[in-house]
């Protein structure tokens, strides 16, 4: 028994009880946390910072909801936001502790789920279009028609990415509808149109960045990040910003209820939107950041790359892709599973 | 004789079903393994050898910390389920069969049989309330977690072990006035021994393998090589993870290799 606990006092020992002073917790998607930002942090102000990751929006609120989860903070996408907020599992921002608060763009300050901004600050972002390779097909490139009504040149070498919500966002807006719409007359088109496309596409697959690097397909839906990545491979590569709406996303960094180190969460928060360090996140990220001003510290082939800085005329086009409810996502779910056949 | 009794290798196709199945097993290891060794950021385009993401895993600070807790989660878990499964292979075949015996079997197997996502589930909330309780935040979470999980692997080379061990010798230890213990310590345990070692590194494998339990019940800062690996998905897959997953192969396959020849030896 002495044998028994005094291992486990070693191991309390080891790992330590509760906050000891100066750490922060950081709950983040794997491999999306600039180690140089955190570095230049813990260097400032003296506070370790531990960085765990999820996977999954889902696993994350899992964790968190289940309570004593020792993080501080968390950076869930923009429709989970409101989730954590309506189960009372973050707290208001005191905005008097965030004087680069003031920093975020105007754009990405009212946003739908938290006007004002008073939960959330941004962390990356981007966007759900098209990239095709300008040897193959010369035409506008900026519309949804790409994969649901190609071009002859196109066909037979076009990629969809298996993305549910992403490619039911873009085929619903292209035919007339809005993200989660749930008229049916819309949702008849929107499955009629993705039906006749499919033979005109090749394959349902993830891996854009190499094949489209490669030639091997001639166009695919494409988030912007991996369009960019397959541009730097192959300069014929180019991305689309269907004019008939395309999808966005964004990740936000929320504060927990039961954070145990609100002070450094605060610093930490408030540091991320300094836009030298946002510019920091983006680098190692690869998406754009939300803070304004940050474009001047951005790395030399993200300032210019077109699928980071979006053109101004397609700026009003891109729409939040949420998770649907109800009627919308019964009528997605069947829509996707007979694509699927 | 021999040409009339049944021989599953004589069934047509045989031949070709085994190397279907054989290819299937090994050919995305091998993929794996060889790109790992790609000179290239892609995984799937070879642009020559290279031991780059070998070397950029290594001083990659979260992988060395991931790498540290599975390590230690692995050992701890190891030693305390081999612990409980000798005690529990002895107490299930060391006495005569006893009411409630194969209720008690399916008990000590219930992680292989309860959906480890369900398991990961209630280990969530118990562990949230006992966090709440007692502010402890440690590895001991995981290490139970494991243990509990392990201790079936562990349990099962250990008993088949003593289920073909002759009674006789511990009978004849006793007969020349050995106690019980002494029976035990200088009889038994020996001959138990390469099953022992055996179920320990079973288990270990196990507990290094282990993701989806340990995504529920890690706290801050306790990322395992397999949890850090999957929240790479996100974004593109990087060789790095390639070579990760060839090390972590690596250790797999020598300890189930010492496995092999320990179980093998007396046999």
């Amino acid at each position: 028994m002495k044998r028994l606990l005094l291992a486990t006092s070693l191991l309390a020992a080891s790992t330590g009880f509760a906050a000891a002073e100066g750490e922060l917790f950081l709950y983040n998607w794997g491999n999306y946390t600039s180690p140089d930002v955190v570095k230049k942090f813990e260097e400032k102000y003296g506070v370790k910072v531990t960085i765990t990751d999820f996977d999954s929006n889902d696993t994350a609120l899992a964790k968190v909801e289940a309570g004593a989860s020792g993080f501080d903070l968390v950076v869930p996408s923009a429709g989970f936001v409101d989730i954590y907020a309506q189960k009372g599992l973050i707290q208001e921002l005191d905005l008097s502790k965030l004087p680069n608060h003031k920093n975020i763009a105007p754009e990405w300050m009212d946003v739908e789920w938290d006007k004002g901004r008073k939960w959330s600050i941004p962390y990356q972002w981007g966007s759900t279009g098209v990239s095709v390779n300008t040897k193959d097909y010369g035409g506008d490139i900026n519309t949804s028609a790409i994969f649901l009504d190609p071009p002859a040149e196109l066909q037979g070498k076009i990629n969809v990415i298996p993305e549910m919500g992403d490619v039911m966002a873009l085929a619903t807006m292209y035919y007339g509808g809005k993200v989660c719409d749930d008229s049916p007359e819309v949702m008849k088109k929107v499955r009629d149109g993705l039906l006749a496309a499919k033979p005109k596409w090749m394959s349902m697959d993830y891996s854009t960045v190499e094949k489209m690097g490669n030639h091997d397909y001639a166009a695919t839906v494409d988030w912007n990040g991996s369009a960019m990545r397959a541009r730097l491979k192959n300069p014929d590569v180019a991305y689309g910003y269907p004019k008939e709406g395309y999808g966005l996303w964004m990740d936000n960094v929320v504060l927990l209820k039961d954070a145990r180190n609100v002070e450094n969460a605060y610093l930490f928060m408030d540091f991320i939107m300094e836009p030298e360090n946002a510019a920091g996140l983006s680098a190692f990220a690869r998406y754009a950041n939300g803070i304004a001003g940050s474009d001047a510290f951005m790395p030399e082939d993200m300032k210019t790359a077109p699928e980071i800085v979006t053109p101004a005329e397609f700026k009003d086009k891109g729409k939040f892709v949420t998770t649907c409810t109800g009627k919308a996502l019964e009528y997605q779910t069947a829509i996707w599973t007979e694509l699927q056949k | 004789m021999r040409d009339r009794a049944f021989s599953v290798t004589g069934l047509p196709g045989f031949a070709t079903i085994a190397v279907a199945v054989f290819v299937l097993l090994y050919l995305p290891i091998v993929t794996l393994v060889v790109y790992s060794f790609n000179a290239g950021a892609s995984p799937s385009v070879w642009e020559g050898f290279s031991l780059h993401w070998y070397a950029l895993a290594w001083a990659n600070d979260q992988v060395k910390d991931a790498a540290m807790v599975s390590l230690i989660v692995a050992s701890f878990a190891a030693a305390i389920s081999t612990a409980v499964a000798t005690m529990a292979a002895l107490g299930t075949t060391r006495q005569k069969a006893f009411r409630g015996q194969t209720l008690i079997y399916v008990m000590i197997n219930q992680p292989l049989m309860v959906p480890e996502i369900v398991t990961a589930v209630a280990l969530l909330l118990v562990f949230a309330v006992v966090r709440q309780w007692t502010g402890y935040t440690g590895l001991g979470y995981l290490i139970l977690a494991h243990s509990a999980f392990c201790i079936p692997f562990a349990y099962l080379p250990i008993r088949a072990r003593l289920e073909s061990m002759d009674l006789t010798l511990e009978t004849a230890a006793a007969d020349l006035y050995a106690s019980r213990w002494q029976a035990f310590r200088r009889v038994t345990l020996p001959l138990l021994a390469p099953a022992i070692a055996a179920g320990a590194m079973l288990a270990f494998v196990i507990s290094l393998d282990d993701v989806v339990i340990t995504e529920f019940v890690k706290a801050p800062g306790q990322d395992t090589l397999p949890t850090y690996m999957l929240g790479q998905l996100r974004r593109a897959m990087n060789p790095d993870v390639n070579a990760i997953s060839a090390m972590l192969l690596a250790v797999t396959l020598v300890l189930l290799s010492l496995f092999y020849l320990m179980t093998r030896k007396r046999d």
